[in-house]
């Protein structure tokens, strides 16, 4: 794996070398993926397996290589390989009913090819099935775990106990791996993390105009991904990146996809195998993806005096968290400022945070008149993608929505 | 107040005591009954069939009139339950305790704070404040009945009542549904009349772990197939009404969720310094009770349950105890497709 990553960086390196001009920001954005999957196999550095709203400042501030488990599925589905640990987690007793970021997961695992942590730190924000992966792993790789319970809302109590919590993870942290949580590295983290939302909140903004300035293809997986450069300089490098390449766009009157014509927000995760689903919505319909779900700024910026509280609004803070009629809300004000005229939500089978409020956020945004198109999609596993199916239901998702729009 | 007013409630981690001190009659809406499948139209249809069944028992109307519901965000279905309820009953009160994951003092802590919180709640609910007094009466009623239903199925597990398991099954639903008194004085009476040695039978004798098992036809069944559930580990079953350890000087609240926490868990509990150790435990449990075997009843898209189901094979196979794992939906149609698997497992066993 680690040859794999060497390959994707050296390969981007080498095109932006050639031709600066091929250096876009999702370029950059992937080479600081490669990069960071590199660290997590290269040996050099603890790692510590998450959970998706961890500190990940914290853990980037005492230089422990950190990352939630479900990257490791959606990169083997990406590169084609998932379907031999889906199987091998299968063969294993994992049901096929379980979600499939977290089955490949366990098949990596038990073929040897996750990295060995230090540390496993499991968040119950944003599901059940996420710890239940996180005490696999422990067992599998002998590691004790630290959970982050997540309450469920942001009541001052709550926020102070999540704040406490994560000071005893970093206790816990620094005795099994021995490192100590610098306070001048984690004020300049705290820094870098506010400077990163900051670009990324303008970067967010930029991509409300209409029509809008990237495709769908450029913020895909974008905003939970950034969440594991939070604290890092890689960070605010990739966000300036966009920054810079949207505001160009924007002055030069560039439309990310020619002669937009319908704009549409995509709910939770991209399928994340090789697919046509975008290409299609483009050329075909002259439909934008304008909005990703995770791709906007929930918090506010953490107050370096006062971190851990911070941290905490930060984690609880993502949509997924609390009541579906806050995720509800949060969807509606993304319809609302980025003008959608539907959305697509594929219900990534096997995800009970994800498909089990399919028919509340349907009816909560046809409140406001965005219909939304519920796909039954295994988002990791291409062994059940029915490709023509899912093309006869975008084909009248888009139909209906060309009809309203005229 | 009358002890008819009824809080529903879904999951066995509910801190019942409080709801009996606010003077409601806790009712357990269990999945069971035959209503029409429409839950999966406002969840999905792939989301824990408990959760489901008890959703279209609420779209049909087939609960008894409620004073308000609690739920306990046990899991992601249970989380959602209660987003649903919220939507196909508006008008009913609801209250969502935040259950942590661990067992570590912080968890209790917070668990702690969520019983005060539920009990503020109530009180306001009931229209009166909750003395401490009447929780700690109700902690003792539930402590009785907690003792009740130990003492039925110690004595049942060892050939000493003559009653079969599906008549405790009907005991135990019936102790989550009706006033904790009536429930004491039955169950007593129960005891006293069957206490006697049963006759020996050639059915093998089986533990059943998993979760939701609420239906007494489905014991029926399992003794059709040739066994004997001797014990289970089910929180339909033993796992129900955990007692409250109040020997210490702890407060109510702390005494009740420390209880709650560290009770025979349901495997979305974990133990963060030994991970899988409440698989294993049942394993264990089982051992104790010289079984011949396990089955793990387990419904659908559980995840707590499908992502730890693999180490306690393990475990199991290890420990040279066979296992036989089903998946189910609550109803006796998803079991009775297993008829087969079970006879063939109790022949093995044999």
């Amino acid at each position: 794996m680690q040859q794999y990553f060497e390959n994707i960086i050296n390969g981007i390196e080498k095109t932006i070398r050639e031709d600066p001009a091929a250096a876009s920001p999702r370029k950059k954005f992937a080479l600081e993926i490669s990069k960071l999957g590199r660290d997590l196999y290269a040996g050099r550095r603890p790692v510590a397996w998450c959970g998706i709203v961890a500190p990940f400042e914290i853990l980037n501030a005492m230089d422990i290589t950190s990352c939630f488990v479900e990257f490791i599925g959606a990169m083997l589905s990406s590169t084609g390989a998932v379907a031999t640990f889906l199987e091998g987690a299968e063969q294993s007793g994992f049901g096929t009913d379980g979600c499939s970021y977290h089955r490949s997961v366990l098949g990596a695992a038990e073929k040897g090819i996750m990295p060995k942590p230090e540390v496993l730190i499991g968040t119950t924000c944003p599901c059940t099935g996420g710890i239940a992966v996180i005490e696999n792993l422990a067992k599998i790789f002998n590691k004790e775990t630290f959970i982050l319970h997540i309450p469920q809302d942001e009541s001052s109590e709550n926020v102070r106990f999540l704040a406490g919590l994560i000071k005893d993870m970093v206790e816990f942290v620094e005795l099994r791996t021995g490192i100590k949580l610098n306070r001048n590295r984690f004020l300049e983290a705290i820094e870098n993390s506010n400077r990163m939302r900051n670009i990324l909140g303008e970067v967010y903004e930029m991509a409300r105009k209409v029509p809008s300035p990237f495709n769908g293809k450029e913020l895909n997986n974008f905003g939970i991904v950034m969440s594991l450069f939070l604290g890092t300089k890689r960070g605010i490098e990739i966000a300036e990146t966009y920054r810079r390449e949207f505001s160009r766009r924007i002055e030069s009157g560039h439309c990310g996809v020619p002669g937009e014509k319908i704009r549409l927000m995509w709910i939770q995760n991209r399928v994340q195998f090789k697919n046509s689903i975008v290409q299609m919505l483009e050329k075909e319909y002259n439909a934008a993806i304008v909005i990703d779900e995770l791709n906007s700024i929930t918090w506010q910026p953490i107050d370096p005096d006062d971190p851990y509280t911070g941290i905490a609004r930060r984690s609880l803070s993502i949509p997924f968290n609390g009541p579906v009629t806050r995720r509800i809300d949060h969807l509606k004000k993304l319809c609302e400022l980025y003008k959608v005229d539907g959305a697509i939500n594929p219900n990534n089978w096997g995800c009970r945070q994800g498909a089990g409020s399919r028919g509340l956020i349907e009816e909560g945004l046809k409140e406001i008149g965005v219909p939304v198109l519920n796909l039954e999609v295994d988002c990791i596993d291409s062994r059940n993608f029915a490709e023509g199916q899912i093309r006869t239901r975008l084909e009248a998702f888009m139909e209906m929505l060309e009809n309203k729009r005229s | 107040m009358s002890k008819k007013k009824y809080i529903g409630f879904t999951c066995a981690y509910t801190p019942l005591q409080i709801l009996d001190a606010a003077g409601f009659t806790p009712y357990r809406i269990l999945p069971i009954g035959d209503p029409p499948d429409r839950a999966g139209q406002i969840l999905h249809d792939n989301l824990c069939p408990n959760i489901k069944r008890i959703l279209d028992r609420a779209l049909d109307r087939d609960v008894p009139p409620l004073e308000g519901m609690v739920f306990v965000n046990s899991c992601d279905a249970m989380r959602r339950l209660a987003d649903a309820w919220r939507r196909i009953r508006p008008r009913d009160r609801v209250f969502l305790i935040d259950l942590p994951v661990t067992t570590e003092e912080h968890s209790i802590s917070f668990l702690k704070d969520e019983i005060a919180r539920l009990t503020g709640t109530l009180g306001e609910w009931s229209g009166n404040e909750i003395a401490t007094d009447d929780i700690e009466k109700s902690i003792k009623k539930y402590n009785r009945l907690a003792a009740l239903i130990t003492e039925l199925n110690e004595k049942f597990s060892s050939n000493n009542m003559t009653c079969s398991r599906k008549e405790i099954q009907a005991i135990f639903n019936r102790a989550v549904t009706e006033p904790i008194d009536s429930s004491i004085e039955f169950i007593s009476n129960f005891i006293t009349e069957n206490d006697k040695r049963s006759n020996e039978s050639d059915a093998v004798p089986v533990y059943i772990f998993g979760n939701v098992l609420p239906d007494p036809e489905i014991f029926s069944f399992f003794e059709s197939c040739g066994a004997k559930i001797v014990s289970d580990d089910l929180c339909t079953g033993s796992r129900m009404i955990p007692p409250v350890d109040i020997s210490e000087d702890n407060s109510p609240f702390y005494s009740m969720a420390k209880s709650l926490l560290m009770r025979t868990p349901c495997l979305r509990t974990m133990d963060n310094s030994k991970p899988h150790r409440f698989g294993e435990d049942i394993v264990q449990r089982a051992k104790a009770r010289k079984v011949s075997g396990m089955i793990g009843h387990t419904v659908k898209f559980c995840d707590p349950y499908l992502l730890r189901l693999p180490a306690i094979r393990e475990t199991a196979l290890k420990e040279e105890l066979p296992i036989l794992l089903l998946e189910g939906d609550c109803t006796m149609r998803s079991i009775g497709q297993h008829r087969t698997r079970i006879e063939a497992f109790i022949e093995m066993l044999r």
